[in-house]
């Protein structure tokens, strides 16, 4: 998070991310490009400039399925979260790959086209109604231009700017291009030439993300589901029990019908605020508080825990709820307080305070 | 993931897992096989895998 707009807040945590990222980038080439001939019967007997375009082109196929697993495996597997914290560098890299193996084709096929390239590629295949023979360099743009427009609106600037849900609706575009791609392999490479292990990347990976993501889905649907059990007063729902709470962290409950609500336990106090923090959407709740603050698990935004404001200067807000504590049962009232409004956290009594605390780990 | 997000999201997968699978299906079905008398040497690059990338 910050106060201006730089290109890049660089930190130790995204260089090392990043210099790893481009290592293996750069060692994928030069396998594929040295050793690929020995172990592919589809590269033996091609030219460079057409290795190239094959280096990059499945580079980018595997990196874009690489970058759609991270977030259900984040929510299957809490191990997974910290790949989410660069996943954005991780996608424009994706783009650039996918930018260059265009790149490769256009210089390969198009050079001496007497017309200019880009007329040359939306031109040279008209087979619109053949299916074996669609015109798969379109899918291919498709979804050229849709990671670039990604890549260019991934910066902080057009996620504030566009607000979060526009932003977020936006980027799950990135799934149609993920389907254009997958025709785009499909209708190219694979009926030009048997390549088993492109086979295998396109169709194994399909199955991957489809099974990820459902499985992820199922869940997240389950837990709408279970929504919080209504306390015998109106309004209020039951969260959990005080027990269930370790220190720092928290329990989510489910408002009938609207959004998860974290109670955070910190210092002998509760405080309840909105599980969706108000970055990217990340679950508020499955982080911690960090030197008093509220900190989301995905990109470490942080919230005070009284009021679910970011401290000064910075200027996120997430919405606080009220909540109370019945003997030991955890309650909160599921209409959300206005966003600002400030709440001291419910004191914990005294005699609740042990048996809480020798509960450990995530509630 | 505010709620809207999410079942869009798994709307939005439940229709690939569906369709890409019979897409490919029917493009690979939909391929040009040779035929049974089809000559062993071949001048459109199949066998030299000099085809698109």
């Amino acid at each position: 998070m910050s106060v201006s707009y730089k290109p890049v807040i660089w930190n130790r945590t995204k260089m090392i991310y990043d210099g790893v990222l481009l290592a293996v980038i750069a060692t994928y080439i030069l396998i594929f490009l040295k050793a690929g001939p020995l172990l592919s019967p589809a590269l033996r007997d091609v030219d460079l400039p057409t290795q190239r375009m094959r280096a990059f082109g499945s580079l980018a196929l595997l990196m874009l399925t690489i970058v759609l697993a991270i977030g259900p495996l984040a929510r299957i597997d809490t191990r997974f979260v910290p790949l989410l914290y660069n996943r954005r560098h991780f996608g424009v890299m994706t783009f650039i790959v996918a930018a260059t193996h265009a790149y490769y084709v256009l210089g390969w096929y198009f050079s001496y086209s007497p017309t200019p390239q880009l007329t040359a590629l939306f031109t040279s295949n008209t087979s619109f109604t053949s299916v074996a023979g669609f015109p798969f360099e379109l899918f291919g743009v498709f979804a050229l231009v849709i990671l670039a427009i990604l890549a260019v609106t991934s910066h902080d600037f057009w996620l504030s700017f566009l607000t979060p849900p526009l932003w977020k609706a936006i980027h799950m575009s990135v799934y149609f291009a993920y389907a254009a791609i997958i025709l785009h392999v499909a209708l190219g490479a694979l009926l030009d030439r048997h390549d088993l292990a492109l086979g295998l990347l396109l169709v194994g990976g399909l199955a991957l993300l489809s099974t990820l993501h459902l499985i992820a889905g199922h869940r997240e649907v389950g837990a709408d589901a279970a929504a919080s059990a209504r306390a015998p007063e109106e309004p209020w729902i039951v969260v959990g029990d005080l027990s269930e709470i370790a220190e720092g962290r928290a329990i989510i409950g489910a408002s009938p019908g609207g959004e998860r609500i974290a109670v955070f336990r910190s210092k002998g106090g509760l405080s309840a605020v909105s599980n969706v923090c108000s970055h990217q959407n990340g679950p508020v709740g499955e982080g911690k508080v960090v030197l008093g603050f509220i900190t989301c698990p995905w990109h470490g935004y942080q919230y005070r825990p009284e009021d679910g404001c970011s401290p000064p200067p910075f200027r996120e807000r997430i919405r606080k709820y009220r909540v109370r504590l019945q003997g030991s049962a955890v309650l909160v009232d599921p209409e959300p307080l206005p966003l600002g409004t400030k709440l001291d956290p419910v004191p914990i009594p005294a005699e609740l305070l042990p048996s809480a605390s020798n509960k450990e780990g995530i509630a | 993931m505010q709620r809207r997000h999410r079942r869009a999201h798994t709307a939005i997968w439940t229709g690939l897992a569906v369709a890409l699978p019979l897409l490919l299906a029917i493009i690979f079905a939909s391929a040009p096989k040779l035929p049974a008398d089809a000559p062993a040497i071949r001048l459109d690059g199949k066998a030299a895998g000099g085809g698109q990338p």
